[in-house]
């Protein structure tokens, strides 16, 4: 079986996997949605776990994988660093239809992410939100620690390719074509109603948050790239993985909480996704030039 | 200079409990606590939290930082999802009765009207809303003042981990306080210098750029740190050989019966939510209704 047909095996297996997880969650959720929403965030593990598991399995020989010394130490150090200074920032919330803050700590794990690899930046990501929750006293929100893994494990997958560059303009138009997706989903319907207390709020607004979040990452990609391949692609990598994990979430909770796609997509996804891409493509890039001139300067 | 939790041996019966059987039994109680927004229900939680904690015997003057911290920020937080009635939790009512109506407030210059209808409902979430924080605190507080650091890491072994995450996690409940101070002072050494966090000043844009002094130094001299624990380690042949660790824990027969008890408390919290789901969301009590 030649590379392209193993590929294409792999990403159809992929699909069938997740479309058949999505059928068994929808099953059990029941018709009215509610019977067994304690239980949905369970099956929503279950999915990251196999959708991290295919990634891996079908790329395991690269030393992107590999978890040594070096890992396990800033492992440790991305997930109490988010941990804490999530905590600091939990208590600017954003309005939305759950707990969503305002977090410039989000560059924390597509930063350890894109520099230490896909699995220090899934374990900053997770158990970084799992402390800086527990710390806040707002508990454990198994897909939104998931959601935040998948901000730091994504970023990490630029070291799956021996040449950063590659594949950095298919990634640009993926980053563009899911940009107009947010947006266009918030223009078809800007007024949600919360899904409890029944109160509407316009999100309209936020189609500017992601056009000019969406304009600056792909402008400052072709503009950083003179300064460096790693500084081009950071916000283009990091802004798919808070595509990826904040969608993940959101979509879960349409099971968990029994929202409505669009109460999921724009009372949730929007604001969450929205205010990270915006702290994330500004303190990212000052991140990884403040690491690449110590680094420079230590020569480690 | 790493530092570490205030943690102090007592023989408590909290502290002869296996550490392992301890978290189980705290995440048990974590997970069957969010599924409700019943007060009735989340009192127990309460109540079951404050037993772990005065068995463990903590005092006021230890805890007494951490409490007023995390008390403020409960307050803060449930101040605000009362006052704008959303932006907090995955809130659980559908119908409100007014108690009373405050305002509107005509503000000048600009002439927003400001109102603020106190709902029976709102009222009652907000206080389940704090006890149920209260509860996860409580718990949370107890875990570092008593359980022995140099145990973090046998204790994720012995949950499952495999022995390097292991290690991590242990590495990383320990890199908390360390972190914790040196965000503290970054943030005083910058205020010093004339950096103010509660008075960023411009656009969006303009005030996530300003957050960069206090995030950027703390992240590189973390990473900068974490070279001195990488040696360390490296010297010590981390990583090569099937690890050991210092010190082996055992299940006693309390250490079992703690387990089977928070096992029998998340399932049975699970079944109980699925057979009724009305506790899932806010009770009010009637003379709280009477109120309105």
């Amino acid at each position: 079986m030649s590379d392209t047909a193993k590929k294409a095996l792999t990403w159809l297996v992929v699909l069938v996997v997740f479309v058949a997880l999505m059928w068994i969650a929808s099953l059990l959720t029941g018709p009215e949605g509610t019977k067994l929403q304690g239980l949905a965030w369970l099956l929503w593990t279950l999915i990251a776990a196999v959708i991290i598991y295919i990634v891996y399995f079908a790329t395991a020989a690269s030393p992107a994988w590999v978890v040594g010394t070096r890992q396990v130490v800033y492992m440790a150090i991305g997930a109490a660093l988010y941990g804490v200074l999530t905590w600091w920032a939990n208590a600017a919330a954003l309005p939305s239809v759950s707990l969503v803050s305002l977090r410039p700590t989000v560059c924390l794990p597509i930063f350890f992410g894109f520099v230490f690899g896909p699995v220090v930046g899934f374990f900053t990501g997770a158990v970084g939100n799992i402390l800086g929750d527990f710390l806040t006293g707002w508990g454990v929100f198994p897909v939104w620690d998931i959601g935040n893994g998948f901000m730091g494990f994504v970023p990490g997958l630029i070291l799956l390719f021996a040449d950063k560059r590659r594949g950095l303009n298919a990634l640009t138009i993926a980053v563009a074509v899911l940009v107009v997706i947010a947006m266009a989903i918030i223009l078809i319907n800007p007024v949600v109603a919360h899904p409890w207390t029944g109160e509407e709020t316009n999100f309209g607004g936020w189609v500017w948050v992601f056009l000019i979040g969406g304009v600056v990452v792909i402008v400052g990609r072709f503009l950083l790239e003179k300064a460096g391949v790693d500084l081009a692609a950071v916000n283009i990598w990091g802004t798919l993985g808070i595509i990826i994990g904040i969608g993940f979430a959101s979509i879960a909770d349409i099971w968990i909480n029994g929202y409505t796609f669009f109460v999921a997509m724009v009372g949730e996804f929007t604001p969450a996704a929205g205010s990270n891409i915006l702290n994330a493509m500004i303190l990212t890039p000052i991140l990884l030039a403040a690491y690449q001139a110590v680094q420079a300067r230590t020569g480690r | 200079m790493l530092i570490t939790w205030k943690y102090r041996e007592r023989d408590t019966l909290i502290q002869r409990l296996d550490p392992r059987a301890r978290i189980i039994f705290m995440l048990a109680m974590l997970f069957s606590v969010i599924q409700f927004w019943d007060l009735r229900i989340v009192l127990g939680f309460l109540a079951l939290a404050l037993a772990q904690y005065f068995l463990a015997r903590l005092t006021w003057r230890e805890t007494r930082r951490a409490w007023l911290l995390i008390s403020i920020l409960i307050v803060i937080m449930t101040i605000l999802t009362f006052l704008t009635g959303r932006g907090g939790v995955s809130t659980a009512y559908f119908e409100e009765h007014l108690i009373t109506r405050l305002g509107p407030l005509s503000l000048p210059i600009v002439g927003w009207q400001l109102g603020l209808d106190i709902t029976v409902e709102k009222t009652v979430f907000a206080v389940t809303q704090m006890t149920r924080m209260f509860a996860i605190t409580t718990l949370a507080i107890t875990v570092p003042y008593t359980i022995d650091p140099s145990l973090y890491g046998a204790t994720f072994r012995g949950l499952g981990l495999p022995d390097k995450f292991a290690y991590a996690m242990d590495l990383a409940f320990r890199f908390v306080p360390t972190l914790g101070r040196d965000f503290g002072i970054t943030l005083d050494a910058q205020r010093a210098r004339g950096y103010e966090v509660e008075k960023l000043e411009g656009g969006i844009i303009a005030q996530i750029r300003k957050l960069a002094p206090l995030i950027v130094p703390v992240t590189i001299n973390a990473i900068v740190s974490g070279e001195d624990v990488i040696d360390a380690m490296d010297l010590r042949c981390f990583g090569i050989g099937k690890r050991t660790w210092l010190q082996k824990l055992e299940y006693k027969k309390a250490d079992w019966v703690l387990i089977a008890l928070s096992t029998i408390l998340f399932a049975g919290c699970t079944v109980v939510r699925i057979a009724f789901p009305a506790l899932g969301y806010v009770w009010v009590p009637q003379w709280v209704l009477n109120l309105s």
